[in-house]
């Protein structure tokens, strides 16, 4: 495959959220208008644009990451634009921001390289770790930049800036900063980690000592949950460290105690917060619950039931039933309007970013990269299988968003920026 | 570090081929499930605010139509006339479902505009998505009629054209308006009138058995024509009170008198005056085999084809042979014999077509959005239920009835009546009266079964004769004037 093939699909995927913008509107009596226009010209200055960053900055990176890419972002995109065109719009808005960011984080790497991030890594934590903690600010105080309690939990910012205001989730950033800096740690230290370790049995510990950067990464998901009352990402985070401690060290012990703290700290939090008992009991009866607990997955189950075979067609179905359907619960949306088809569509593109993903880090000689690269596509992956696993009642519901389709901004920036962070990578490794 | 790479690859892999899985389970293993889980309110809503089809009468009056709200583009079903067309025409809401043609022909009347795969193919081949109509035989006018002649009666009225088995006039009292069923609050209206002690939501007419009480007479009387056993001159024994064989209970006449002048009475008058004397012994005479081989030629414990799903007419043959007594009231209508209103009329309707019974029926019609006819109904037989010339003489039997016999007060000023009345016992002391009949005589264009249910009165005040006659009388009025 080459770039202009890629830049065909590109061109493809546009026109194919420009195609499911007009049959939401037909679905509405509408037609061809300019939501269909704008749609088509941001998704192509959004990917066109980022594909000329990349040809720019970073000519020989794969061309296989981009076209899936911008087929799950306009998927996500129609069904936004069917739940909420205001929210549309804005997602519009974000695509151009993230593209605009991702383009710049290739510019700025195009000279000294990623190593450059390897180099900087404790900076990285610093700054990381002040981005996770901003939503705990005051929420009442003068300075323009207050934290915001959203649905009992605090991950958001707001920027108040006179005639306007933002609002993010600095945490969509910091998880990159954060995997970044273990990556780099491990990278620094692999050779230490892998060699000082003891056999219990089949399974291999490392030393004591060790083990502190794995408590460490325990300690800041707990934090999260806490402090921040956020399920998802603090999961997120910790099964990311986890599998990059036993990526970089090889130490099956490190699996087998990071499932096992996971699972202490399941039950634990299941067992002192009320928010996280919900949603067992959301996951373990939902109908039985359906006046309380169990609503939203029910009405996902719902939605992805009647969607059955072929789905009901752009505009025709009613995922507005379902709560938050825009996006935690994207995945149902599309699997009530563009049926089971759809569904496989958009697990078997996900499936197939992870696995350029994990081709780039397997291909990697460079430890740092390859830790990077892996790390990357862990917690992109593992956040698929939280939110789509938490639809389909394989595990409890976390309350994360679907990569790329969900409606977010900072999620939709934050992801754009880990996509130019591979592509990045794989163009190092092909040089 | 490519090794541990590799196993968390596998491991990513097979959580994504979990998922897969799952969402087989959910989209395709149990698709159906959750689609019509009762909880799911999707089925409902995706109905609400479609366009529906028309119901229109067959004299052009609209009875339930779709009307576009210009804010919301969303359909909102009407029902024009009301409380007249609750029963037959029914009613079709989102949240309490729908009933009589409303449910029966929910597949034609709903916009299919809902599958988009299907639709685009449809649209390709030139198939119009809009909802079918119906057009229906009743008669707005005689239909309207029948409600304000019922006035505060419980009751149902039921009018077919004897020729074809067409229903002309199909109510049921105390109605309801079916449009209180339509809107965010048809929930508690619903719980309102189905708690009503009168039961307004129940469609007497055609989903309800009642005893038919004398107006059943007319059909032990084309048996002992058939038969031959008797004719309309045949003379009976003319006691006050007939006892009940084996049993020290008697059937008495109407006033308990004797039905002529006490010596001997003929067929004809203890038709005429519903003796029960004579018919509790004309049915021992005949047997309850034989009377059964013309009850189940009227469609007697048979299933009819209507228009929905309705009881059965009940003749018990099985327990009243050997049983004398239980023969002999249920010779008069008593007893376990039971009948719709709609059975009813199609018996008399049988009588005026000759003897033969034709399947009742109310869609005429149904036609696309174009106005193209897409199905029209067929006039089907149930089959002969007697001989012409029994039924002949039977009709004439039954004016006698009209002209100076119980059913006097159906007469109709220039029309040749036929008729037959009925008081059945009811729950304690109510009385549930009948009329069942047809006219003009010479050429029926009109039968019809007037029905009232647990009239609270006694007496002569309380009879088929007084109660019911008079209301089948303004409707046949109504009818031949409009007809002329």
């Amino acid at each position: 495959m080459t770039r202009n093939t890629e830049a065909a699909l590109i061109i493809a995927a546009s026109f194919l959220a420009a195609f499911g913008v007009t049959l939401v509107n037909f679905a509405r009596g509408g037609s061809v208008d300019v939501q269909t226009s704008l749609t088509f010209l941001v998704f192509l200055i959004t990917f066109g644009g980022l594909q000329v960053a990349v040809r720019t900055w970073a000519p020989r990176a794969t061309p296989l990451l981009l076209a899936p890419i911008v087929a799950l972002t306009a998927i996500g995109f129609l069904e936004v634009y069917r739940l909420d065109v205001v929210r549309a719009g804005l997602q519009r808005w974000w695509l151009l921001i993230g593209a605009g960011l991702a383009a710049l984080v290739l510019a700025l790497l195009s000279k000294p390289g990623t190593s450059v991030l390897r180099r900087y890594r404790n900076l990285i934590l610093v700054i990381s770790i002040a981005l996770l903690l901003l939503p705990n600010l005051s929420s009442d105080w003068a300075f323009p930049l207050k934290g915001l309690e959203v649905n009992g939990s605090r991950l958001w910012v707001v920027l108040e800036l006179g005639f306007t205001q933002m609002q993010f989730q600095p945490a969509e950033l910091a998880k990159l900063g954060l995997v970044t800096f273990v990556a780099a740690y491990l990278a620094d230290h692999q050779r230490a980690l892998r060699e000082a370790h003891r056999q219990v049995g089949p399974l291999r510990f490392p030393e004591p000592r060790q083990l502190i950067p794995l408590l460490a990464a325990w300690g800041v998901s707990v934090v999260i949950l806490v402090w921040q009352r956020d399920l998802g990402a603090s999961l997120l985070l910790f099964a990311g460290f986890v599998l990059l401690l036993y990526a970089a060290t090889g130490a099956t012990g490190y699996l087998a105690a990071g499932g096992l703290l996971a699972l202490l700290g399941g039950v634990a939090s299941s067992l002192m917060f009320d928010h996280v008992q919900r949603r067992v009991v959301a996951w373990i009866a939902p109908f039985e619950n359906y006046q309380d607990e169990g609503f939203q997955i029910a009405q996902g189950l719902f939605a992805l039931g009647s969607g059955s075979l072929a789905g009901a067609g752009p505009g025709l179905g009613r995922p507005d039933l379902i709560p938050n359907a825009s996006t935690d619960f994207i995945f149902a949306a599309v699997g009530e309007e563009l049926g089971f088809a759809g569904s496989v569509a958009v697990i078997a593109l996900f499936a197939l970013v992870v696995s350029v993903g994990l081709g780039i880090a397997f291909r990697s000689r460079d430890t740092f990269r390859k830790l990077l690269a892996a790390g990357l596509t862990f917690i992109f992956g593992i956040q698929v299988f939280l939110i789509i696993g938490g639809i389909l009642r394989i595990l409890p519901l976390t309350g994360i968003t679907l990569p790329f389709m969900s409606y977010g901004g900072s999620a939709l920036v934050g992801n754009l920026v880990l996509i130019a962070l591979l592509l990045r990578i794989s163009h190092e490794e092909a040089s | 570090m490519n090794g541990p790479i590799r196993r968390i690859a596998i491991g990513i892999f097979a959580a994504m081929g979990a998922l897969l899985l799952a969402v087989t389970w959910f989209q395709v293993v149990r698709a159906d499930d959750l689609k019509t889980d009762p909880l799911n309110p999707r089925p409902a809503l995706t109905e609400r605010g479609k366009e529906r089809g028309l119901i229109v009468t067959i004299d052009g009056t609209v009875v339930a139509r779709s009307v576009e709200d210009p804010g919301s583009r969303d359909y909102i079903r009407e029902y024009p006339e009301g409380e007249a067309f609750a029963h037959a025409v029914g009613y079709s809401s989102f949240l309490v479902g729908s009933s009589a043609l409303e449910a029966a022909y929910s597949s034609q009347l709903r916009s299919r505009r809902d599958l988009t795969i299907s639709d685009i193919v449809a649209v390709i081949l030139g198939r119009d998505l809009r909802p079918e109509n119906l057009e229906i035989t009743i008669h707005a006018g005689l239909q309207l009629a029948a409600l304000e002649a019922l006035g505060d009666n419980k009751g149902a009225v039921i009018a077919l054209d004897p020729r074809t088995g067409a229903v002309m006039a199909a109510v049921s009292t105390p109605s309801f308006d079916p449009n209180l069923l339509l809107g965010d609050d048809s929930a508690q209206q619903w719980e309102t009138l189905l708690i009503d002690q009168s039961r307004p939501l129940i469609d007497r007419g055609t989903l309800e058995i009642y005893a038919p009480g004398s107006s059943f007479k007319t059909v032990v009387t084309a048996t002992a024509i058939d038969t031959g056993t008797a004719g309309p001159g045949t003379t009976f024994d003319d006691p006050s009170e007939f006892d009940l064989p084996g049993s020290t209970a008697t059937i008495s006449n109407f006033g308990g008198q004797t039905c002529g002048g006490g010596v001997s009475v003929s067929l004809l008058e203890a038709f005429v005056r519903s003796c029960n004397t004579v018919f509790a012994d004309l049915s021992i005479q005949l047997g309850a085999v034989d009377i059964a081989i013309t009850a189940e030629a009227l469609g007697f414990n048979t299933e009819i084809a209507y228009e929905w799903a309705i009881p059965q007419a009940v003749w018990p043959t099985d327990d009243l042979v050997g049983d004398d007594a239980a023969l002999a009231q249920s010779g008069i209508g008593e007893r376990d014999v039971r009948a719709t209103p709609l059975h009813m009329a199609m018996v008399a309707a049988a009588i005026a077509n000759n003897g033969v019974v034709t399947n009742p029926y109310m869609v005429q019609r149904i036609f696309d959005a174009g106005g193209q006819t897409v199905e029209t109904t067929e006039v089907t037989e149930l089959g002969r239920a007697m001989a012409p010339e029994t039924a002949s003489v039977l009709a004439q039997m039954m004016e006698r009835v009209v002209t100076e016999g119980t059913g006097r007060r159906a007469a109709v000023p220039g029309v040749r009546v036929a008729g037959k009345t009925g008081t059945a016992t009811g729950h304690g002391d109510f009385s549930n009266p009948w009329f069942i009949g047809f006219a003009p005589v010479e050429s029926p264009t009109i039968a019809l079964a007037v029905f009232i249910e647990g009239s609270p009165s006694s007496g002569e005040s309380a009879t088929g004769g007084s109660l019911a006659a008079p209301i089948a009388s303004e409707l046949i009025e109504i009818w031949i004037a409009s007809q002329s």
